[in-house]
Parts: structure tokens; C-alpha cells; sequence
């Protein structure tokens, strides 16, 4: 055992050996090559602590930049511009070393360029070829923001293997996008590829970032979706007082008190501001008490899109990890070294003493930008090529030879293959559909649509503290829910959870805020209200009450209140209806209803149904400020006869502000109230309804939550299984129509070819004899067809003439039944005979067109037309 | 038809109609609370008065708010005594013996006719009843066909029955009515169906669409008329109108038979533009389009005639008033604006402190109800009695302040207005030359070939021009009558004129003087209606603004003593307990 696993040891060392120094390799091809192979002369002990070294370095760089080496990439099924450099590639590169050496001679105190790093094929390439400007054929990717979204999304982030150098491979876009990872460069790269394509002008820039930038650390930043966005308070503007605008009554009060009022208030507002400043600074300083040593050193790259075109305004850097953009001026990017396109490239001439702030990107000044190829459509600067042409003639010579080597050597042809993202990939956006983001105490995590069968698409977890510990809300976005749901938000303190739904809730809900789901609990329900027979927009329950307001019903209701008592108690159990709660009260409020005047109007309606009341309140008239009043009570009273009193005047108490004189008639009251008693009831029912909806709502919403189907387009092919098995059963059945049509179409030179020997060009004299054979066979066929049927018909008519013979001698011995029997088959002879005789007619005439149709077919044969044409 | 006759024909009377309307009034409780209280006749709103005999239509001038009437089934002759039921929607007068259609004029609101088994042969007098839906004729003696072109004015008409009517016996009788009342559904009880429409129309094609052309030529022509009376209304409200022609020039020498007949003089054609001798005048600006006289040539200034200019002056004047009133209408719609904005926002100060107040009251009112001990409810019902006192001032307080700001706002308006009106007035007589008004500053710069501005000053200067020139004409031609240089051939009647200096003087004088008077008349009509509006609308707002404070002081103050009122019943009542 010990011997096998120190073998297995030896196996398992002997392999990291080979990757590290692949790595290693990788590392320092510039530098001579360290001797390493003595190494395995090394006795076991020193092999043993050579490779717990290793594995320890190992540890020290990410393993997953090892797994993304050429172990796992098959270079060999790459096409041939991955694998070989063509000349142009070739003179592009020697160019390239030439301007490497002479900026190393001219620039000693700076750092080599990033010209050429290798490919996955071990071939190096220049990086403005490695750029393949490509435009995706999806709508979302048409902006930045959305591309770099996507790239962000798409591909997981490996940190650079030397964070203070550019990296020695810069693998193609489509090495990357097949295995998801990628370093900042990759990144960047494939990001610059799809703007270029999306018709941006940008770049990729070799550059120096912050730490957070460079290891994608978004612990620091506040999560974008946590910002509320800001409310812009908009300046109402006042309208220029009108000429016969009314002047103010006269303010009495004392200025000299409002001053000091003010003052105050606002010294105690400054000294508010001025604590609340001093806590945010030192919570700032708490975040930034480790500050990074490597500050200015570690390498990023990042896209530059400049101004100009697609109508961007100004120019900006897009950082590939975090999809972010940032003005040129941001503190995060440190400096920059070179940048380039798929056209040229460009040193960085300007000090970065002050990181980017005072960059200008004017690309076609050479005294800030210098140039690797004498662009031919960079926005040179018109003014500084004029200048150059008018000042120094004495350069134009050497100039000129310049510009003729440069000429020759525009930018070759991108080497990568071109981009694609295939659909699944696109919508699956993340690698295996999901990732995590950490933010300042917020955690966003993102999956793939009809990745989690509830249809989770996004969660972001608030947080109260830095360390993520206490967790203040949930935020899950869903997509594709049958039941619509679009937003679940749980506040962990309140214990609040709010569900918001998109349009098509079986139910209309828009929003549905709850902390339990019993019933006659604390709780709103928003609605779609167009989609509502009933006009509902919201509904709100306390244990107690339940309001409701409604928007565009026909009753012009706007509002609806209830009040509930204590839950009677039951005396008998029997009925197994649900007990519901009384209604103390019943509030209704309505918008005005043009169609009566004002003091007709009920604006406001109470039933106080347990003093057995009913109290109006009217519509305002426009140009009063009091409403008409009418309470009516509804106690039925027995007058001292024991007659039941209909009514009397005491029993409706009005205020009119305009006193009417058909309202003082009993007669009119007593409508009203009896009216009112109608509406009373209905309101009641329709408050018992509400309350029977509420329980439905929340039990359907029970059942969905347990069920959370998802909804499928049908225009998704892929996942709608049922039209999946329709499409298939289509092309089953289009399937096997086709090969019954092959079928069908028999070949008639089949018998004859297969006589030649195969695979050989025919003859002219084949083809005619083959012709000939053929159409000899057929005529043969025709023939016996012919004498098939004659023969029959003959052998038809000698049995009846047989039979008749037969017939006429023993005719009188005959029993009835014989004679019919005879008479049956006579029949029936004569009409097989008679059938006989038209088919040979019918052969007869058929056959010539027959044989005519088959001489012109073979005349019309491929096979046969180039050695027939003559004889035609 | 005659079955009644035989029987005795009732009075709609006093008694006919009680008892008709205590039949058909409420039932049960509510009808014990209506004979208690009886049914006053202009409440009732549907009144069936079938199987009663009746001959004449009467007594039913106080149902006012009747809106369904049944007089079927009587024996009545003539449509009558409907006038003041106004609101009415269904009348049904089947089988009676009305022979024509009348009497329903003012019925505005029915949509329901029934006339079924009358006498009846034309239909007419039915042009009121724009609403109209239901039509039912059946049973009548309608016998022409034309009877049924005069249906198509009811837009609204969608069932009709014309059934049992000589009309109806003739073949074409259905696709006739189809082809011309295209938006009628049911004909005779039975629905029309779109085949049968599409048949009736193509039929009778031609003659439809004529009919449809001359109907549209007679809207257009209304619409023409309309459009017209419009603008003269809206040029009077600016008292400009007639204005924008040759109307006044007309005008002076319509009543002036010397002016007409020295015309006719030589040289005096040219000075008056050959006017009025017959012959239609060169550069006659039409009465309704107005040639602004910018469109006139520069170059003719100097061939201006007499004419031209006082239509251009006349011109000037129109245009100067539709701008002024302009201003006037802008100048009252802010003030308006203004008064409703500040009367608004008043009111809803009034009602927020009134809905505060009634928060309170509520809770006060059951508080007092609740409390028990006698003294504390005293001290409440003080103390709710003074919030009542202090919401009354405040209230008042607030109206007060709002008759302040709108009495210095009408102020200021009264004092604008008639600024505008005074300066309206001066510029028209011109007592002032055109200082301030920028379109008269306009058009003298533009128009500087008509060194003249729009006023009725220069009208006379013009005609005391014209008529000096004309004077001179006269006396020159007068001078060599008298030389018997004359060649020409004058008129009898001129030359009748030309018997001494004296005759021909005066009848120069006489055309002059009638001239002056009518640009006088004139002026002054301006400026009379010009002040007499502005003193309307002054006293309008005053007027206007004392009810609306009348008012609210009267609201206010029954407010409060409702308010006062409950609280007393409280008191009364919990002093009973």
C-alpha cells in the first residue's frame, strides 16, 4: 500500500510539477530559462518538499487559472488562423518589436508593453487583432450598458496571475465565452469586441486600477439597487401673479419672533448635519482602515468608450467586471499605459501623477498618444496635421518613407473566429445561471429564468451590519410565475412581506402586503382596477376594520369603511357556515355624480346599523361651503293605539343650506329612507362578499405559492413541451412522406447499370446500348402484358363456348337450379370476357404513348442526356 | 271608431285628475303617508287617464314634471293643453279622433309618440321633437308618400309604424321607407334587416341622393347664415359692425337725392369714384370679405378716390374696434379668472375649518351625551357653545376679508375698464391723435400713402374735403351754364339744380349736411352702446358680488344656527332627563 500511494504521490507531483512549470514558463519566457530538470534526479525527500512547496504555490495562485490552461482547452480542433500567424500577422509583429524596442530605448524607467502576448495555441498575436468587432444579433446587446451587463454576467472572473503585470496569454473571445472565465484583459477584450461591433467607438485600455477594481471587490460599493432613486423635487413654478390677482390679507404677526424662530431652527438643523457628518466620517474611515500596499501597481484593463459616436456625449471608462461605468475622472483608475482597438494602438504619453484626472483622450494628438500604426481613419486632429505637413519639411523624407512602410502595414484581419453566443447561452446569461454579487452590506445573487422551478431570478439580501450578519430585508425578484408575481419583499425587522405582481393576476392583485396569511389580519391588497368589474383599487384590513376604495364604478362609490364588532358566540354548532363578524358600522363615500346637482348628491353615507341609523352627508354645491345633512333614524314606534307609526317628521333630522320644499313632504322621506334600507342591505352583502374574497384570495395565493408553475411562451420552442412533441410529430410525418417519395420513384436504369461495372464513366456506346436494352425490356414487358391478357380472354371464351357446349347437350336434364347456375355463370363469363377485351384495347392503344414516354425519359436521363444528345 | 259616442264625454276636471293621480300613486305605507299628505300635482310623474271619455285635453297645465301621459282610448278631437309639459318623454293619444298633428311644439323631450287609430292625413308639426324614437301612426289616413321624406329630420327615430294608412297599400310602400329613413329598425313591429336596406337603397338611388345633395346644399346654407350672424354678432359686441364695407358710404347717399344727382356732374364721377351712377364700381371692396386696404397698390395713392378713402378710413375703424374688443374680452376674462380663483380659495378655507369643526362637534355632542354628572355638562355645552361663536366669526371674518380683496379688485377693474372704453371712444372721434395705441401708430407707418388714421373726425374732414370739391365742381360748372360754354348734355333734373348760385349751393349743402349726420349718427350709436355696455357689466359684477356675499353671509348664519339648534335639542333633551 505505502509504495502504491507514494506512487500515486510521485504520479500526482510529477503533474503539478509539469503545470507549474508550464505556468512558470508561461511566466518567464523573457528571462532566461531557469534549469529546472534536474529536479528529477532529486532524491524523495527532496521531492516530497518540492512538491509541498508546489502545492503551496499552487495555493498562492487561483487553481482555476491552471484547469483554464491548455490542459483543458483543445487546441488542436481550433481553426488554423488560432494556430499560425500569417506574414502580414508576422510583419505586424516584427513591427511591433521594433516600436517595443525603440519606446524600451527611448522610455527605460517604464514598463514593457502589452503588444503580443501569446494565444491559447501558444502563437503570439498582436492584441489589436485579437479584437473581433462583432454585433450580436440580440436587441438587448445593442447599448453599452447592457453589453457590458451581459459580458459582466457572462463570464466569472479570474484574477490576474501577477496582479502587477499584464498577463502572458490573452486567449480569443471565443476560447473565453465557451469557458465562462476570463482575466480583466479577457474581459475587456470581448467587451470592446461587441461595442466596436455595436458601431461605439472604444478601446481597451492596459492600465492601473485600485485594489476593489481589480479583484472585482464590490464590498465597498453601495449596491445599486438598494439606492432609492432620487426624488426630483420638482420647482413648481408659480404662474406670474394675474393682473387682478387679490392681494393677501395683511400679515399681522411680528417678523423680529419669525427670525428668531428661524434662526434657531436652523442652528439646531446645522448642528444635526454637522453629527451626522462626523459619523459618516468616521464610518469612512472605519471602511478604509486597510489600505492596500500594492496601491498604483496592479494591473487592470478596462474599456474606454469615447465621445462621438452612437451619440455618446462624453467619454467614459466601463469597467468589464462590474458593468459599472465611470467618468474619466474617477478615483479608481490609477493610470494607463497603452489602449487600443482593432485598428491601432497607443502609448499613454501623459503623466498619470494624478491618475486619470487630467488624461485627455485626444488620440490623434502624438505628443499625448503615441501611435503604433500610422492610422488611416483615426480622428487625427485636422489642426495638428496641418501643422505637421506646413512645419517640418525637412522631415518629410524620412516621413515619408515612414508612411509608405506604414501603409503597407495596415492592421491585418482580426485572427478570432467570429463571436457567438448562442441563444440558451445568452439567456442563461451567468455561468451554470447563476451568481453572486457581495456589496457594501448587501448581497445580490442573479439566476437564469426557469432555473429555480419557483422562478427566483434575483435575490438581494440587505444587510444591517458590514460583516453581513444581521439580515435587515429580502428582496426576490421572480419571472414567468403563472401567478404573476413580480417581487417579494420581506422585511426581517417589521416581519412586513410585501408580494408585487405584473397584470394578469387571476385576481387583479398588484400588491398584496401581509404578515400573516390568517385572515382578519393586518393587511393591504392593491388592484388593478381596469381589469375589475368592481372598480377595486386597495383594500385594507385591520383585525377591526376593512376599507376599500374603488375608482370608476358606475355608483361613482370611492370608498367603502367597515367597521366590525366581537365575533358572536355561537349558540349551536349546527350550521357549518363560517360565523362572520357583525357589522357595526358601514361608511360610504362618493365622487360626485354630474349628472345630479350637488345638494342631491350623497357624498357620504353611515350606517351606524347598530344605533339603527343612517346618516347623509351631500355634495358641497360649487358655490357653497356647507353641505346638506340628513340622519334618519329607523326605529319602528307604536303609537299609543298600537297603530305602527310609518313615519313621522321627528325620524328624519335634515340641514339644507338651501331649504327645498319637496324634502319636508313625509312622503319623500319615506321613499328615501326605505331606499336607504335597500342600499343598506346591499352594502352589507357586498362587505360580507369583500370578506369572502379576502379568504379566497389568500387561499389561492396559498395554492400558488405551493405550486409555482411557470408560464412558458409560446414562442419558447424549446421549453413548450407541447409544442415540442406537435413539432416533432411533424417531422415524423414529413419523414416518412419523404421516403415513400423516394420509394416511389423508382430508377428503371437500375437493372441495366448494374450489369456495367460500377464507378465507371459510361460510354457512348454503353449509353446506347443501355438505352436500347432498356427500352427493348420495356417493349418485351408490353408485349406480355398484351398476350397475358389475350391469353386469358382466350381461355375465358373457350370455357363458355365449353360450357355452352356443355349447356345445349344436357338442356333438357337439367334441374331448374343447374339452368340458373349456368345462366349465373354465363353472366358473369360475358362480363369477364368483355372487361378482358377493353383492357386489351385499352393496352393496345397505351402502350405506343407508353414506350414514346419512356424513349423521351431516357432521352431526359442525367445519366444518359451528354451521350444521347447526338442522336437526338 | 264611433263606439263612444253613444256614451256621455267627460270634463277633465279637478276631481278626474285627483282621483286618477290617487289611484296610481304609491300603494300601502307610503300611500297612507300620500293621502295624509296629499299628492300635489306637479310631483306626479306618469298619469293614466285610458277608457274615461274624454273630448278636450285640459286642466293638466300643472303637471309640470309629467313625464309619461296615457290618453288613449278617449274621444278626443284636437291636441291641446299639453304646452306646459314640458318634460314629458311618452305621450300616447292612440285611438282617438285627432285629425291633425299640433299642439306638441313645445314638447322638446318626447321620444315617444303614439297617434295609433286617429284620423289623421299628413304628418307634420313635428319639428320640435328633435328626441324623437318611437313614432307610431298606424291606422290613419295618411296617403301620400311624401309624408315619409318629412320623417327623415328625426335623426333619433328608429321605430315607426305606419301600418292600416292608404300609404301602406302600395307596393313600394316598404322599400320607400327603408331607402329614405336608413336608420330606422323596426317598421310596423317588425325589425328591417340589412338585405332589405341594401335593396331599398339601391332601388331608389338617384333619387336619394339628390334629395341628400339638396338636403346638405340647405345645411350649408344654414351653416352659411349661421356662420354670418355670428360674425355680425361678434362685430356688434366690438359696435364696429357694418363697419367693414362701403355700408356707411352707402348709407350717406341712400336717403341724399341732390348727392345723387350731382354725381352725375362731370368731374365729380371721378372724385366719387363714379358712384352710384349704375355701373358697378372698379375697386368695391365686397361687403363680407374685406380687402384689407394693404393689399391696394402704393402706386395709386394718387387716383385715391373720395370713396376709397373713407372706405379705408371706415376699414381702419372696424379692424381698431375687433382689437380693442379683443382686449376688452381678455381684459374681463383675467378679472374673472381672478375673482373665481379668489372666491375658490376662500371657499375651501370656509370648508376646511367648517369639516375641522364638525370633527370636533361630533365628539362634543356625544361627549355631552355621555356625561352624566349636571355640572360638567353644563361647562361643556358653555364651552361647546363658545367653539360655535368663535367658528362663526372666524368664518365671518373670512368672507369679511374676501368683500375687501374683491371690492379692491372690481375697483381696479371698473377704473381699467373704463380706460379702455374712454380710450375706445376718443380714438374713434379722434379728439386725440393716436398716441398710445400701437395698431393706429402701425398702420400709419405702414400705410404711410394714407396719411390718415381710422377716426370719424377725418371721415368729415374728408367730407367737408369732398364737399368743397365738390362746391367748386358745381360752382365751376355753374359759371359756364351761365357762359353757355356748356357743352354737355346734363340731366334735366341735375340741370334744374343749376338755375341760380343759391340752388346749387344749397343742394351741394343739403348733400353735405345729410352726409355729416349719418357719420354722426353713426359715432354716436358707437359711443352710446360703447358707454351703455360698460356700465351693464360694472353693475353686473356689483350686483353680482352683493348676492354672492348676501348669500354666504345668509349660509353662514344657518349654518351656525343649525349647528346652535342641535345643541339646544341636547340641552332640552337632557334637562327632560
Amino acid at each position: 500500500m505505502e509504495v502504491l500511494k507514494e506512487k500515486v504521490e510521485e504520479e500526482e507531483a510529477a503533474e503539478r510539477e509539469e503545470a507549474a512549470e508550464r505556468a512558470e514558463r508561461g511566466e518567464k519566457t523573457k528571462k532566461p530559462t531557469e534549469v529546472r530538470r534536474e529536479e528529477t534526479t532529486l532524491t524523495q525527500e527532496m521531492l516530497r518538499d518540492l512538491e509541498r512547496k508546489l502545492s503551496e504555490i499552487e495555493v498562492s495562485v487561483p487553481e482555476k487559472l491552471l484547469t483554464f490552461t491548455k490542459d483543458t482547452i483543445d487546441t488542436s480542433k481550433l481553426p488554423l488562423s488560432y494556430q499560425s500567424n500569417t506574414l502580414k500577422e508576422e510583419h505586424l509583429l516584427q513591427v511591433a518589436d521594433n516600436f517595443s524596442c525603440q519606446y524600451s530605448h527611448l522610455c527605460p524607467d517604464r514598463v514593457p508593453l502589452f503588444l503580443h502576448p501569446l494565444n491559447e495555441c501558444e502563437v503570439p498575436k498582436f492584441v489589436s487583432t485579437t479584437i473581433r468587432p462583432t454585433l450580436m444579433p440580440y436587441p438587448e446587446l445593442y447599448n453599452w450598458d447592457t453589453c457590458a451587463q451581459f459580458v459582466s454576467d457572462f463570464l466569472s472572473m479570474v484574477p490576474l496571475p501577477d496582479p502587477l503585470k499584464p498577463p502572458l496569454y490573452l486567449y480569443s473571445s471565443t476560447t473565453v465565452l465557451k469557458y465562462q472565465k476570463g482575466n480583466c484583459f479577457d474581459f475587456s477584450t470581448l467587451l470592446c469586441s461587441m461595442l466596436i461591433g455595436a458601431g461605439y467607438d472604444a478601446y481597451c485600455v492596459n492600465g492601473y486600477g485600485s485594489q476593489d477594481l481589480c479583484l472585482m471587490d464590490l464590498t465597498r460599493e453601495v449596491c445599486p439597487l438598494t439606492l432609492k432613486p432620487k426624488e426630483t423635487v420638482k420647482e413648481e413654478e408659480k404662474a406670474p401673479p394675474k393682473k387682478y390677482a387679490i392681494k393677501p390679507p395683511r400679515d399681522l404677526t411680528s417678523r423680529f419672533e419669525q427670525q428668531q424662530e428661524v434662526k434657531r431652527q436652523e442652528a439646531i438643523k446645522a448642528e444635526e448635519e454637522n453629527r451626522r457628518k462626523q459619523e459618516e466620517a468616521r464610518l469612512l474611515e472605519q471602511e478604509n482602515a486597510k489600505t492596500d500596499p500594492l496601491h498604483g501597481l496592479r494591473v487592470h484593463s478596462w474599456v474606454l468608450v469615447l465621445s462621438g459616436k452612437r451619440e455618446v456625449p462624453e467619454s467614459f471608462f466601463i469597467d468589464p467586471f462590474t458593468a459599472h461605468s465611470y467618468s474619466t475622472q474617477d478615483d479608481h483608475f490609477l493610470g494607463i499605459e497603452s489602449l487600443w482597438n482593432h485598428k491601432n494602438y497607443w502609448v499613454n504619453m501623459q503623466d498619470c501623477w494624478n491618475c486619470c484626472k487630467e488624461l485627455v483622450f485626444d488620440l490623434g494628438d502624438p505628443a499625448r498618444w503615441e501611435y503604433l500604426l500610422l492610422g488611416t481613419d483615426k480622428p487625427f486632429l485636422s489642426l495638428t496635421e496641418e501643422e505637421d505637413e506646413g512645419m517640418n519639411d525637412d522631415d518629410d523624407v524620412e516621413k515619408l518613407g515612414k508612411e509608405d512602410e506604414d501603409k503597407s502595414l495596415d492592421m491585418p484581419p482580426s485572427w478570432v473566429e467570429q463571436i457567438e453566443i448562442s441563444p440558451e447561452a445568452f439567456e442563461t446569461r451567468c455561468p451554470n445561471g447563476k451568481k453572486v454579487i457581495q456589496y457594501k452590506r448587501a448581497k445580490l445573487e442573479k439566476w437564469a429564468p426557469y432555473l429555480n422551478n419557483n422562478g427566483l431570478v434575483c435575490r438581494l439580501t440587505t444587510y444591517e451590519d458590514l460583516e453581513c450578519t444581521k439580515t435587515l430585508e429580502v428582496k426576490e425578484w421572480y419571472q414567468n410565475r403563472e401567478d404573476m408575481l413580480e417581487l417579494k419583499h420581506i422585511n426581517k425587522i417589521t416581519g412586513l412581506n410585501v408580494d408585487y405582481f405584473k397584470p394578469g393576476h387571476p385576481q387583479a392583485l398588484r400588491m398584496h402586503s401581509y404578515k400573516s396569511m390568517q385572515p382578519e389580519m393586518d393587511r393591504v391588497m392593491e388592484f388593478y382596477e381596469t381589469a375589475r368589474v368592481d372598480g377595486l383599487i386597495k383594500r385594507e384590513e385591520t383585525p377591526k376594520t376593512m376599507t376599500e376604495y374603488y375608482q370608476g364604478r358606475p355608483d361613482f362609490l370611492s370608498y367603502r369603511h367597515v367597521n366590525f364588532g366581537p365575533r358572536m358566540k355561537k349558540l349551536a354548532l349546527n350550521s357549518a357556515e363560517s360565523n362572520p363578524r357583525p357589522m357595526v358600522k358601514i361608511t360610504e363615500r362618493f365622487f360626485r355624480n354630474p349628472a345630479k346637482p350637488a345638494d342631491e348628491d350623497v357624498a357620504e353615507r353611515v350606517f351606524l346599523i347598530a344605533e339603527e341609523r343612517i346618516q347623509l352627508r351631500y355634495h358641497c354645491r360649487s358655490d357653497h361651503i356647507t353641505a346638506n345633512k340628513r340622519e334618519f333614524l329607523r326605529r319602528m314606534e307604536v303609537d299609543s293605539k298600537g297603530n305602527k307609526i310609518i313615519m313621522t317628521s321627528d325620524m328624519c333630522i335634515s340641514f339644507e343650506v338651501e331649504p327645498m320644499e319637496h324634502t319636508k313632504k313625509l312622503l319623500y322621506q319615506y321613499e328615501a329612507m326605505m331606499k336607504l334600507k335597500n342600499e343598506e342591505k346591499l352594502s352589507r352583502h357586498q362587505a360580507w362578499e369583500s370578506e369572502l374574497e379576502v379568504l379566497e384570495i389568500l387561499k389561492l395565493r396559498e395554492e400558488e405559492e405551493e405550486a409555482h408553475t411557470l408560464t412558458i411562451s409560446i414562442y419558447d420552442t424549446k421549453r413548450n413541451e407541447k409544442s415540442k412533441e406537435y413539432r416533432e410529430a411533424m417531422e415524423r410525418v414529413l419523414h416518412e412522406e419523404h421516403l415513400r417519395q423516394v420509394e416511389a420513384q423508382l430508377d428503371y436504369l437500375a437493372p441495366f447499370l448494374a450489369q456495367l461495372p460500377p464507378g465507371e464513366k459510361l460510354t457512348r456506346w454503353q449509353a446506347v446500348r443501355l438505352k436500347d436494352e432498356c427500352l427493348n425490356d420495356f417493349k418485351q414487358r408490353l408485349i406480355d402484358k398484351a398476350n397475358l391478357i389475350q391469353a386469358r380472354f382466350e381461355k375465358e371464351t373457350q370455357e363458355l363456348q365449353k360450357k355452352q357446349q356443355w349447356y345445349q347437350e344436357n338442356q333438357v336434364t337439367l334441374t331448374p337450379e343447374d339452368e340458373d347456375l349456368y345462366l349465373s355463370y354465363c353472366s358473369q363469363a360475358m362480363f369477364r370476357i368483355r372487361i378482358l377485351e377493353q383492357r386489351l384495347s385499352r393496352h393496345k392503344e397505351l402502350a405506343p404513348l407508353k414506350y414514346l414516354a419512356l424513349e423521351e425519359k431516357l432521352y431526359k436521363d442525367p445519366r444518359l442526356v451528354e451521350l444521347l444528345k447526338v442522336f437526338v | 271608431m264611433n263606439r263612444l259616442y253613444d256614451m256621455e264625454p267627460r270634463v277633465m276636471d279637478d276631481e278626474m285628475l285627483k282621483l286618477a293621480v290617487g289611484q296610481q300613486g304609491p300603494r300601502e305605507e307610503a300611500g297612507q303617508l300620500a293621502k295624509q299628505e296629499g299628492i300635489p300635482f306637479k310631483d306626479v310623474l306618469s298619469l293614466q287617464l285610458d277608457f274615461q271619455n274624454i273630448l278636450r285635453i285640459d286642466n293638466l297645465w300643472q303637471f309640470e314634471s309629467l313625464r309619461k301621459l296615457q290618453l288613449d282610448n278617449n274621444i278626443i278631437e284636437k291636441i291641446e293643453g299639453l304646452e306646459n309639459l314640458t318634460h314629458l318623454v311618452w305621450l300616447d293619444l292612440s285611438f282617438n279622433n285627432i285629425e291633425a298633428i299640433e299642439g306638441l311644439d313645445t314638447l322638446v323631450n318626447l321620444e315617444d309618440l303614439s297617434l295609433f287609430n286617429n284620423r289623421i292625413s299628413k304628418i307634420d308639426s313635428l319639428d320640435a321633437l328633435g328626441k324623437l324614437q318611437v313614432l307610431s301612426l298606424g291606422n290613419n289616413h295618411i296617403g301620400n308618400m311624401m309624408n315619409i321624406i318629412y320623417l327623415r329630420r328625426f335623426k333619433a327615430l328608429r321605430t315607426l309604424s305606419l301600418s292600416g294608412n292608404p300609404v301602406a297599400e302600395n307596393e313600394d310602400y316598404k322599400m320607400f321607407i327603408c331607402a329614405y329613413l336608413p336608420d330606422l329598425v323596426y317598421l310596423d313591429f317588425r325589425r328591417l334587416d340589412d338585405h332589405m336596406k341594401e335593396l331599398a337603397e339601391m332601388k331608389h338611388q338617384y333619387s336619394i341622393d339628390e334629395l341628400k345633395h339638396r338636403e346638405n346644399l340647405m345645411q350649408a346654407q344654414l351653416e352659411d347664415e349661421q356662420a354670418r350672424r355670428e360674425e355680425l354678432e361678434e362685430h356688434k359686441a366690438a359696435f364696429v359692425e357694418q363697419l367693414n364695407g362701403t355700408f356707411l358710404f352707402d348709407s350717406m347717399y341712400a336717403e341724399d337725392m341732390e348727392g345723387s344727382k350731382l354725381s352725375n356732374l362731370p368731374g365729380v364721377g371721378e372724385l366719387l369714384e363714379t358712384y352710384p351712377s349704375g355701373r358697378p364700381p372698379p375697386r368695391q371692396p365686397t361687403p363680407q370679405a374685406v380687402h384689407p386696404p394693404r393689399q391696394l397698390q402704393p402706386s395709386l395713392t394718387a387716383s385715391f378716390t373720395y370713396k376709397d378713402k373713407f372706405v379705408i378710413i371706415c376699414l381702419n375703424i372696424f379692424e381698431y374696434g375687433l382689437k380693442q374688443q379683443e382686449k376688452r374680452k381678455a381684459e374681463l376674462e383675467t378679472f374673472m379668472e381672478c375673482v373665481q380663483e379668489a372666491i375658490q380659495e376662500n371657499q375651501e378655507q370656509g370648508k376646511l375649518k367648517i369639516a375641522k369643526f364638525e370633527e370636533k362637534h361630533l365628539l362634543s355632542l356625544n361627549a355631552i351625551r355621555e356625561e352624566s354628572e349636571l355640572s360638567n355638562i353644563e361647562t361643556k355645552i358653555v364651552e361647546h357653545s363658545e367653539d360655535i361663536t368663535a367658528l362663526l366669526n372666524v368664518l365671518m371674518t373670512l368672507e369679511m376679508q374676501l368683500v375687501e380683496q374683491l371690492e379692491e379688485t372690481i375697483n381696479m377693474f371698473e377704473r381699467n375698464i373704463i380706460d379702455l372704453v374712454g380710450l375706445f371712444v376718443e380714438n374713434v372721434q379722434s379728439l386725440y391723435p393716436f398716441l398710445e395705441d400701437p395698431l393706429g401708430r402701425h398702420s400709419c407707418l405702414a400705410r404711410p400713402w394714407l396719411n390718415s388714421g381710422c377716426t370719424m373726425a377725418q371721415c368729415r374732414d374728408l367730407e367737408n374735403h369732398h364737399h368743397e370739391k365738390l362746391l367748386e365742381i358745381a360752382i365751376n360748372i355753374l359759371e359756364k351754364m351761365v357762359k353757355g360754354e356748356m357743352d354737355e348734355d346734363l340731366p334735366d333734373d341735375l340741370r334744374s339744380l343749376f338755375i341760380d348760385k343759391d340752388t346749387i349751393v344749397n343742394a351741394v349743402g343739403a348733400s353735405h349736411d345729410i352726409h355729416l349726420l349719418k357719420i354722426d349718427n353713426r359715432e354716436d350709436e358707437l359711443v352710446t352702446r360703447v358707454n351703455s355696455w360698460c356700465t351693464h357689466l360694472l353693475d353686473k359684477i356689483h350686483k353680482d358680488e352683493i348676492m354672492r356675499n348676501r348669500k354666504r353671509v345668509k349660509e353662514i348664519n344657518q349654518y351656525i344656527d343649525h349647528v346652535q339648534s342641535e345643541l339646544d335639542s341636547l340641552e332640552y333633551g337632557d334637562l327632560l332627563d
